[in-house]
């Protein structure tokens, strides 16, 4: 399944985050970043499904919430970096 | 017995305090670190108590909140943020040792104080504004922990804010029965215990800040940017090295949520009623002295007294032996006491909490005059 991952500062933005997502009704997951994409070590991310990325950034930006990265999963298991 | 030391800590919680320690002991585990099921379930108890406490102090989001281990800690990391060696400092005359002590420590400070006389806030308002030409940082205690005095902290931030001071609030006897508000007192930091008015359990402790670039203290682990050398830049984590205290977090949560059900204008207004039965009560002790001011317009729920013929501390283990938890001396607040005018002699201190009945209070007065007639 094709997910993005919304790369967090901290674990208490990553729950801003989803909590936020979640009041909108949108369906917010934390994670632990995948070490390939948490450059500086150790991050959360917030999982949306692909098609509410949209809808989240809106929210997200609606509240003042501003993701650091986001990266996309490919077909191989990997993760590309979505430039907005 | 009966606990009438509540300003130390307040020994009788809400039951949901211990029930969600107990079982946060066996189920949370550490939050940021690692994403099973124990770490996620204790980020999201932290979270829901940075949260409420965020709401409850009306600070700007969750991540200004901050805990630490007690009031002391908080305040630590706020002056030794803002206070650098060679800094003007204003204080009141009510401060605790958690400043003075700090302040002390830090090589060149100058400290003026602030004093004013005891219960006329009107007088600590006219030294705090003459006194603020040329200070570099202000802290103010919100409610003297000897004394029950509540200072005029909203004006005295007001004042501070007009002159571009950063002003620190003691809020250790007022978190959780005054008004403390993030927004309204626009402070640089906000400090306070969670086992005091919060119905927390000890080992707990908030920092509310307003500014981001607050000093580290302690360093190390903090579940985020691992691979840098440096403290993260951004809050909570660059205040909270090393595992956090999830039990005491769990408790404080709950009683967080006692004090916003039952509503802190009750809780105050309940102490206030025993502290002014008390006060009358005392003042008709041959050989006692009270201090209160009649109706106790600007005292919370503590009250001191001292007995003419007999030392604080022998009349402090006196009423221990007789069944009453009080506290005598000095109370790590001698600056309060010379302002005073009781630092020779001290105090003899009883304080109040939601968990208190006018009967607590009628047998306290019989014990006191008892005591008092024995010493005549």
């Amino acid at each position: 399944m094709v997910y993005y991952l919304i790369v967090c500062r901290s674990l208490t933005y990553a729950q801003r985050t989803a909590s936020a997502l979640e009041r909108a009704g949108i369906t917010a997951h934390i994670l632990r970043s995948p070490r390939s994409i948490s450059q500086e070590g150790c991050s959360h991310s917030v999982k949306v499904s692909q098609r509410r990325l949209a809808d989240a950034l809106v929210v997200l930006n609606r509240v003042g919430l501003t993701p650091q990265r986001i990266y996309i999963t490919d077909s191989d298991g990997s993760y590309r970096e979505v430039r907005l | 017995m009966i606990y009438l030391d509540s300003a130390a800590t307040t020994l009788q919680k809400p039951p949901q305090v211990a029930q969600a320690m107990a079982r946060a002991s066996g189920r949370l585990g550490s939050p940021g670190r690692g994403g099973h099921a124990a770490a996620m379930a204790a980020a999201e108890t932290a979270f829901a108590c940075r949260s409420a406490a965020a709401e409850f102090f009306q600070a700007p989001e969750p991540e200004r909140v901050v805990f630490t281990s007690n009031a002391t800690h908080a305040l630590n990391i706020a002056l030794r943020t803002l206070v650098h060696p060679g800094c003007t400092v204003l204080i009141s005359g009510f401060e605790h040792n958690a400043v003075t002590r700090t302040l002390a420590s830090i090589p060149g400070v100058r400290v003026r104080v602030a004093a004013g006389r005891l219960f006329q806030p009107d007088s600590f308002l006219c030294e705090w504004r003459d006194q603020l030409d040329g200070v570099d940082v202000a802290i103010c205690n919100h409610v003297s922990n000897v004394f029950g005095y509540i200072l005029p902290v909203e004006e005295a931030a007001a004042l501070c804010r007009n002159r571009g001071v950063p002003f620190i609030l003691d809020a250790s006897q007022s978190a959780g029965c005054l008004p403390v508000s993030m927004r309204r007192l626009d402070a640089a930091f906000i400090a306070m215990p969670g086992h005091k008015g919060l119905y927390g359990p000890q080992g707990t402790g908030l920092l509310l800040c307003g500014l981001e670039d607050a000093a580290p203290i302690i360093t190390g682990g903090t579940g985020s940017l691992s691979a840098q050398a440096e403290m993260p830049g951004f809050l909570p984590d660059r205040l909270e090295a090393g595992t956090h205290n999830m039990p005491g977090i769990a408790g404080l949560l709950e009683g967080i949520r006692f004090v916003q059900r039952v509503g802190p204008e009750r809780i105050l207004a309940h102490e206030v009623r025993l502290a002014r039965q008390l006060a009358e009560g005392l003042d008709r002790v041959p050989g006692v002295e009270v201090f209160a001011r009649a109706g106790l317009p600007h005292q919370a729920g503590v009250v001191s007294f001292r007995l003419r013929n007999l030392d604080v501390e022998e009349a402090g283990a006196r009423l221990g032996q007789a069944g009453f938890a009080v506290r005598a001396g000095l109370h790590c607040a001698p600056l309060a006491h010379e302002t005073a005018g009781t630092l020779e002699s001290g105090t003899i201190r009883a304080s109040l909490s939601a968990f208190n009945q006018n009967r607590d209070v009628e047998q306290f007065l019989m014990a006191v005059r008892r005591i008092a007639r024995a010493a005549a």
